[in-house]
């Protein structure tokens, strides 16, 4: 799985935010984007996850332009991820359920996924009233709960307490090694990034610095 | 309180009665709100929704108008639909003034901007999030819509029985357009107003206290759902 971006531009209100001429995300690799506030990071994730227009340039998966049936392999997750109003457990099974998959393998998944990420004894529980970090981990099973090849990642753990961060790590490098699912993570976290990231992606005024091993 | 107590008794003896009158009054009024809550409904929700989670240009301006609808004047809505209703008017050939349709029309344009405008506020506020996490999760359109109405069924649930409970205790509107007809056009409302207007206090305060008995068991339904959510 390769994303190939070329000549992309997105603008805001003629002010350009993003303006990149050409990047490559590579298959089973961890990207850590970083940046100032407004470098347009947000906005270059948004725009791979489908979720902004972009104004020119091209975006290629695999070699195919990227279309609305590709987000079934694409999954974003934002700082503030929005839960449903029910439970932890109906939350998670929520993208297994709209691709019809069997209900002994969607019990399965959502087991497994929920002991991998601690939050087995949440199930239950309406998936509104849990605290920042429980809703952090009970978004990101519900992202990879489905075997995601792309995971985009915004800022998944600001604000959070150290023993969620080292759970939300573990899991994203677990998927990545077994999965060879491609991951680009903003962060502000230096640290992070270093532990976790492969190559690092540096963006000033929307455009793509450079990449780091 | 002679006049209250006078009113509760007469209200009691109305309903054990079964006085058809009063009860094909109800009937009718219950009926006629349902029909357009319902059609208002079908207008205003998918409206309410698509307005709401899509950008478009002056939004704003679009918020501000749909708030001042909601408390568009009864009467003058009223007095527009029989102009348009009446032999002489756009829509005369219809025969419609004096209908119980002419009244749905005139709670609809009532009634529509106020479903429109509680979906239109929530799904500005909760949509984008909610349509992102469709798309993220890999859900169609279809499954995005679902899920929209889904997550928002509360708001939705708020929006209809608000919007009923505007139109079954609308008079102004009603009055105009569909002239207190008896067995025809009279509703609770304007059976109120008729006795109050020839005195009899005990006959429109025991309808009075039939309307407010609707509203309460309708909105005790609505809360139970919502504290059981």
């Amino acid at each position: 799985m390769d994303i190939n971006i070329t000549n992309l531009v997105k603008k805001y209100h003629h002010k350009t935010v993003v303006d990149i001429d050409h990047t490559q995300f590579r298959s089973a690799t961890i990207y850590g984007v970083t940046g100032d506030n407004g470098a347009g990071k947000t906005t270059l994730l948004k725009i791979i996850a489908g979720l902004e227009r972009y104004d020119a340039g091209e975006i290629l998966y695999n070699g195919n332009p990227l279309e609305q049936g590709m987000m079934k392999k694409i999954t974003y997750l934002s700082q503030t991820p929005y839960l449903m109003r029910t439970s932890v457990y109906e939350n998670i099974v929520y993208p297994l359920k709209i691709r019809n998959i069997d209900p002994m393998i969607i019990q399965n998944k959502a087991k497994n996924i929920m002991e991998e990420l601690q939050i087995t004894e949440l199930k239950d529980q309406l998936a509104t009233q849990l605290s920042g970090g429980e809703s952090q981990k009970v978004a990101l099973a519900r992202a990879l709960v489905f075997d995601p090849e792309v995971l985009l990642l915004d800022e998944p753990t600001a604000s959070i307490d150290p023993a969620t961060i080292d759970t939300i790590e573990e899991a994203i490098t677990k998927r990545n090694k077994l999965q060879k699912m491609t991951v680009i993570m903003i962060s502000h976290n230096m640290d992070q990034v270093k532990r976790m990231c492969h190559e690092i992606v540096y963006m000033k005024k929307g455009k793509q610095i450079n990449i780091k091993e | 309180m002679e006049l209250l107590r006078e009113g509760l008794k007469e209200a009691l003896l109305l309903l054990i009665r079964f006085d058809k009158e009063v009860y094909s009054i109800i009937g009718l009024s219950i009926g006629l709100s349902f029909t357009s809550t319902v059609f208002s409904a079908f207008i205003g929700i998918p409206l309410g929704l698509y307005l709401g989670v899509k950008p478009f240009k002056f939004k704003k301006a679009f918020t501000r108008t749909i708030y001042t609808m909601m408390s568009l004047p009864p009467v003058v809505i009223g007095l527009l639909v029989a102009l348009f209703l009446s032999r002489s008017g756009p829509l005369g050939t219809l025969g419609l003034l004096f209908t119980p349709t002419a009244m749905v029309i005139a709670q609809m344009i009532l009634i529509t901007p106020i479903i429109l405008g509680i979906t239109y506020n929530d799904a500005k506020q909760y949509g984008p999030a909610i349509s992102q996490i469709g798309i993220t999760l890999g859900a169609s359109k279809f499954q995005t819509l679902k899920l929209l109405i889904t997550e928002m069924r509360i708001t939705l649930l708020i929006a209809l029985v608000t919007g009923f409970g505007r139109a079954i205790s609308e008079v102004g509107a009603v009055m105009i357009v569909g002239g207190n007809i008896k067995g025809h056009t009279r509703v609770m409302t304007t059976y109120i107003a008729m006795n109050n207007s020839m005195g009899n206090y005990a006959m429109a305060i025991s309808m009075g206290i039939v309307l407010l008995l609707i509203s309460f068991i309708v909105n005790t339904v609505l809360y139970r759902y919502v504290a059981g959510e």
